[in-house]
């Protein structure tokens, strides 16, 4: 079943069209990858479906009613985004982040009810970062800090959770680290996972749901063995790759070995027109 | 669960040991402001005065003269500094102050304008000033973000900042060729208020000053929520389902309503809106609803300080509050810009 759908989505920085008719169906309870080259408009996409961005044209519907039409504190109790990269004010702690999530909930002066705390209690604790509850942000680790913002946007007590490359600048185990929470969250808390992610071995293996994107259209999507095939990588990346199976899991795995010559994997000039 | 609540506990408690403190401090002041000045009155004089036994010299120093001018210190040092808090928290930026944006001297110009249009009369009618300084502020920030807003993108916290600079250093160019037409009576008045000092140093002023406080302090407290959410990435703020737009406009309008008004009183002070937020920062961490308080306490505590000391030091004259305040303040911005790890 599918929560969210966008219909004849639209997207463009100032006049530059960079998504067009876009129409991506995101299943109910399962993890989506989006993946492509840098400047093919996936975070664009994603900035969309999380009303970061509003759209030239058509709409984003959640359980068949538009984003737009809605008020954004409302769709804030729904669906939650983490961006690419955020920053947090020096010396805000775990714990007062973690606290503004409940943002969308709250009223007048912000008291927090019995109903805040224990959603706090429990996105700080499932992140495991109950022992880094009063230190500052600015003083952990990239993985810990990571997953304090995860913890954040878990507090909004959301069933969509919208990520922005959320392994980008992490080491490999700080990586696996924050892609096995999403994974627990997802399994045991039942939330409906989209990510941005670079790593199509790490798409592979953590999501259900892989949609490739070129140039703000989509090019394959499904289950990691439809969409990484030689013939589609080919055509996002630009790249030759072999595809082997994962000796322990039996999900495909790329092994790229070659650009293609004629295209121009990473359109770099595109990207920096519109930054 | 409890743990955590523990925690917050602590946190409040130390919150409150720093209001408290600070208080103390203020309270302290206070007393030994009162004495201060060309005619020292000793802590029993005071008493006496308060109680109704003093001479009538005595009544009218402490009444009509001191008093009042400690009153506004603390309602002007308490107004900049959460005014400066504001605007730190909707910039991102912890550099920006109504100072920086062009807003003190904003105001500054039109009550140079407004005593050059009445220099052909001898008295300039002073009461009026307060109104002028306020309407200069609330031009210059209206200017400032006519420029910075951009169709699509809004506003940029940092072109904000840089525009501000901008039209601050436009003004000051201004400020400098009006007053060479002025006379030496009003450019004597003018250097005086530019350099920032507490000028109205009668109840009638603080009259003036007081509803602005009254109004706009409590609205700021009342948005420290949609502050701490303002003050994350802006992509997160969005997130949230925060209309930003809407609330920066509301919170500049705060900032600018409440340091307009004062300095409208108390001159072009510099620095209170910049220093009094940083120390509360460092003492009670940037969540604003305990940061805004703290700021208030800590930019009364500061121009306090200042002002008494600026009638102690050269007596039989005095030195303007706001020069003090900038001798006090540069070595600590200096000192906690050296230990920031950026």
């Amino acid at each position: 079943m599918d929560c969210l759908h966008t219909a004849q989505l639209n997207i463009a920085y100032v006049d530059r069209l960079i998504v067009e008719d876009l129409n991506l169906c995101v299943p109910e309870g399962k993890i989506t990858a989006l993946v492509g080259a840098n400047g093919s408009g996936k975070s664009t996409i994603l900035k969309a479906i999380a009303r970061i961005m509003k759209p030239k044209k058509g709409s984003v519907f959640l359980d068949g009613q538009s984003i737009y039409h809605q008020p954004s504190k409302e769709v804030a109790k729904l669906l939650s985004i983490l961006p690419q990269n955020p920053t947090a004010p020096e010396g805000l702690t775990v714990g007062e982040l973690v606290s503004y999530g409940r943002f969308p909930y709250q009223k007048g002066f912000g008291n927090l009810t019995q109903e805040d705390k224990k959603m706090i209690h429990w996105a700080v604790d499932v992140t495991g970062m109950l022992s880094f509850y009063d230190r500052p942000i600015d003083q952990l680790s990239g993985g810990q800090r990571q997953r304090a913002w995860i913890a954040m946007a878990l507090a909004q007590g959301t069933n969509i959770l919208c990520l922005d490359e959320p392994t980008t600048f992490l080491d490999m185990a700080h990586q696996l680290e924050v892609l096995k929470l999403l994974k627990k969250l997802n399994k045991e808390e039942h939330r409906t996972i989209i990510m941005v992610v670079h790593d199509l071995n790490h798409a592979s293996k953590f999501a259900h749901n892989i949609v490739a994107i070129k140039e703000g259209r989509i090019v394959s999507e499904g289950d990691p063995q439809t969409v990484l095939t030689k013939g589609v990588l080919k055509k996002v990346f630009g790249i030759e790759a072999d595809i082997i199976s994962d000796p322990r899991t039996g999900v495909p795995l790329c092994l790229p070995y070659e650009l293609v010559q004629e295209h121009d994997p990473v359109n770099i000039d595109s990207r920096m027109s519109y930054i | 669960m409890n743990s955590l609540s523990h925690l917050e506990k602590k946190k409040k408690i130390r919150y409150m040991v720093t209001i408290c403190i600070f208080l103390c401090l203020i309270f302290t002041t206070f007393l030994l402001s009162m004495d201060a000045g060309l005619i020292h009155l000793s802590p029993i004089d005071v008493l006496k005065v308060l109680v109704n036994h003093g001479t009538s010299q005595q009544e009218l120093i402490l009444f009509d003269f001191r008093l009042p001018r400690i009153v506004i210190s603390l309602l002007v040092g308490s107004g900049l500094a959460v005014s400066g808090a504001i605007l730190q928290g909707i910039t991102r930026n912890s550099l920006a102050d109504p100072g920086i944006l062009g807003i003190n001297v904003g105001a500054g110009l039109v009550v140079v304008l407004f005593i050059s249009f009445f220099s052909s009369m001898q008295v300039v009618p002073v009461f009026a000033l307060p109104f002028a300084a306020l309407m200069g502020a609330v031009l210059t920030a209206t200017l400032i973000y006519i420029l910075t807003y951009k169709k699509g993108q809004g506003l940029s916290p940092m072109r904000m900042i840089l525009i501000g600079i901008a039209v601050a250093s436009g003004i000051e160019a201004a400020l400098i060729v009006l007053t060479i037409h002025l006379d030496p009576r009003q450019l004597q008045f003018v250097t005086i208020w530019l350099a920032g000092s507490i000028w109205g140093t009668n109840w009638n002023f603080v009259l003036t000053l007081l509803p602005w406080i009254l109004i706009l302090m409590p609205l700021a407290f009342s948005k420290a929520r949609v502050l701490n959410i303002l003050n994350l990435y802006e992509d997160v703020s969005k997130g949230l389902g925060m209309a930003i737009e809407k609330e920066r406009l509301i919170l500049l309008g705060i900032a600018v309503g409440l340091a307009g008004s004062c300095v409208a009183v108390g001159g072009n002070m510099g620095f209170v809106g910049l220093i009094g937020p940083h120390l509360a920062r460092k003492l009670v961490g940037p969540k604003h609803q305990f940061l805004l308080p703290a700021s208030a306490l800590s930019g009364s505590l500061l121009l306090i300080v200042a002002d008494t000391l600026a009638r102690l030091i050269v007596q039989p004259s005095e030195i303007p509050t706001g020069i003090l305040v900038s001798i006090i303040g540069a070595p600590y911005f200096l000192y906690l810009l050296a230990k920031s790890k950026a």
